[in-house]
């Protein structure tokens, strides 16, 4: 299995990606807010699992407001 | 595993004098050292060139198994440090570095929350999460739960000042015996414990595997733990081998032993001298005594030059005079005395001449009871009165002066206070010499150890002419030979003595217990209670 299929089944991305969809609808594309949700989460990939949900979440939510 | 050399070491203080010189000692792996000595003799200051926080002037220390370091002053913290942060600080260096990085990212993305700030809060996370903190803070709820019995996360924002100083000690030490340095410092770690915890305290030290040096005055606990004794004293330090047991008799053996080398080279070299003396006579008329004559002067020099072996350490001189007076028949009358929230109400009459233990568990309100006798504010309600002529005079447990901190110990009793007349500058080093502190007469108070604090403290009971002595726990920081001064200076005193004491051997000493239950009685008993269960109190 390759990282970018963990990442796509990893429930810090799934919850964050479906927030982000509703709360940026319909200024951006479900598809750019999953694309950004999944680079965050590569470029947190060494933070503990517990704490990961909610960074993920909050630096997606930064980049896209940049882009919005 | 783990292990300390201490190789050649010397330190001098920053007024020049020598206080330590060619220290050479080792710890190997799981034993249990003492360190002891008088008080100043740099038990402390060689604890912290061991741990690494004084770079020693020349010689080296080695360790290896990683360090952890209970500081003496734990027992007494009255800043606002948190259960928290104390537990951080107690951590490996690693973990504390990686909590202070995260907490001060936290800081940061509250101020800012851009995306370099939650990056660099992320990297602080992983960092803490590599260095193994998720697995301490485990180790932390352990802890707690057995230190004070509530989980880390419902007492770590709680103020350290509002735990007993037992209750210190012992998050301390369950920290340190439970984390993974090998090697473990521990600078008075029995202050402010009450007997069971000395127990406990003894018990986990025979247990433990790791390796420790400790520093302690207890007796009983030096002679259960400690496996051999490292003792500074002379500006140096030797190791006896055994338990504290025969101790005392090694330490005279070879204090008789030293001073026999001492009277022998002084011998040989008032016989070196005198040959040379006699060939120099010889030399003036005859030409071949005159080679005799020079290879003898070369010898004398170099008998000369490689010195004479050390002196003996001089014996401690601590003289005590507390003298007291006579005062009313009924020194101390309480009639269902109740401290609030401490304990039910008592009645108790203290005659003139009593010598009164006062025991119990820690957080019984036994301190608070004398400070009330000292005409301090504590809330109570019920009646009490001191009889006729009795002056109290109060010796507090955590050396709790913080205007004394900057003043010197002549400044102290030039000034006087209510209570004590001040004293010239004369008398006053006159008293100070007695009890071996005029070396630190022009020192400030902080910069005293906790036995000159102590012995300070005494000095100001004397001066201050009090007939009813409440003392709590005096002899905490008092070495063997001190505690022995004030056991002697107590004998003698003409007055009555209320003690809060944990001290077993001192204890033995009174002749009334009044005893703090751990369910809210006080009751007095004839012999020394000391299992009296912790208090339980809601958290």
């Amino acid at each position: 299995m390759t990282l970018t299929d963990d990442i796509a089944h990893d429930t810090a991305v799934e919850l964050a990606v479906a927030r982000l969809v509703d709360e940026f609808r319909p200024r951006v594309r479900p598809q750019v807010v999953g694309t950004v949700v999944r680079s965050c989460r590569r470029d947190l990939s060494g933070v503990p699992a517990t704490a990961l949900p909610e960074l993920v979440e909050r630096l997606a939510r930064t980049r896209l407001e940049t882009v919005a | 595993m783990g292990s300390v050399d201490v190789s050649g070491v010397r330190h001098t203080l920053p007024d020049g004098r020598v206080l330590l010189d060619d220290v050479s000692f080792r710890v190997g792996d799981g034993a249990r050292a003492a360190l002891v000595g008088e008080n100043g003799a740099g038990k402390t200051t060689l604890l912290r060139i061991v741990a690494g926080d004084l770079v020693p002037e020349a010689g080296t220390v080695s360790r290896s198994g990683g360090l952890g370091v209970m500081r003496q002053f734990i027992g007494s913290v009255r800043d606002d440090t948190t259960v928290q942060r104390f537990l951080v600080d107690l951590a490996a260096p690693a973990v504390r570095a990686a909590w202070d990085a995260v907490e001060a990212a936290e800081l940061a993305l509250m101020e800012t929350d851009d995306e370099p700030a939650q990056l660099a809060y992320a990297d602080a996370l992983a960092q803490w999460g590599d260095v193994g903190g998720y697995d301490t803070e485990v180790t932390w709820d352990t802890v707690t739960v057995a230190a004070l019995g509530v989980p880390y996360d419902r007492c770590k924002y709680r103020e350290l000042s509002t735990l007993s100083g037992g209750e210190q000690k012992r998050l301390a030490l369950e920290a340190l015996l439970r984390g993974p340095e090998q090697v473990l410092l521990l600078d008075e770690p029995d202050n402010y414990l009450d007997v069971p915890g000395k127990r406990w305290l003894e018990q986990r030290l025979r247990e433990t595997r790791k390796t420790v040096l400790f520093v302690s005055h207890d007796r009983e606990l030096l002679a259960t733990v400690a496996d051999r004794v490292v003792t500074v004293e002379g500006g140096t330090a030797w190791v006896h081998g055994g338990g504290f047991a025969g101790y005392a008799e090694a330490r005279s053996a070879r204090h008789e032993r030293m001073a026999e080398l001492r009277r022998r080279w002084e011998e040989e070299h008032q016989r070196l001298v005198d040959l040379v003396r006699t060939l120099q006579q010889q030399a003036a008329n005859s030409p071949d005594m005159a080679s005799r004559y020079r290879a003898m002067q070369t010898r004398l020099a170099k008998f000369e030059a490689d010195g004479p072996p050390p002196e003996k350490p001089p014996e401690q001189e601590v003289s005590m005079r507390l003298r007291g007076g006579r005062t009313g028949v009924r020194a101390v009358v309480a009639e269902q005395l109740e401290l609030s929230g401490l304990m039910r109400p008592f009645d108790l009459e203290v005659w003139y001449g009593d010598r009164v233990g006062v025991l119990g568990a820690n957080g019984a309100g036994k301190s608070h009871f004398l400070r009330l006798l000292a005409g301090q504010d504590v809330a109570h309600s019920g009646a009490w009165r001191l009889g006729a002529r009795v002056v109290p005079g109060f010796f507090a447990q955590t050396h709790a002066h913080p205007e004394w901190l900057d003043r010197t110990p002549v400044d102290l009793l030039w000034h006087g206070e209510p209570g004590r007349p001040g004293v010239d500058r004369g008398r006053a080093m006159a008293v100070l010499r007695r009890y071996g502190l005029t070396a630190v007469a022009d020192q400030p108070f902080r910069t005293l150890s906790g036995g000159q604090q102590a012995r300070l403290q005494v000095v100001m009971l004397e001066l201050s002419g009090a007939t009813l002595l409440l003392l709590d726990e005096p002899t905490d920081n008092l070495d063997v030979l001190s505690a022995e001064a004030l056991e002697e200076a107590l004998a003698a005193f003409d007055g009555t003595v209320l003690a809060v004491t944990h001290d077993r051997w001192f204890a033995r000493s009174f002749d009334r217990f009044l005893v703090f239950g751990a369910d809210g009685r006080v009751y007095e008993s004839v012999e020394p209670v000391f299992d009296e269960a912790r208090v339980a109190r809601a958290r």
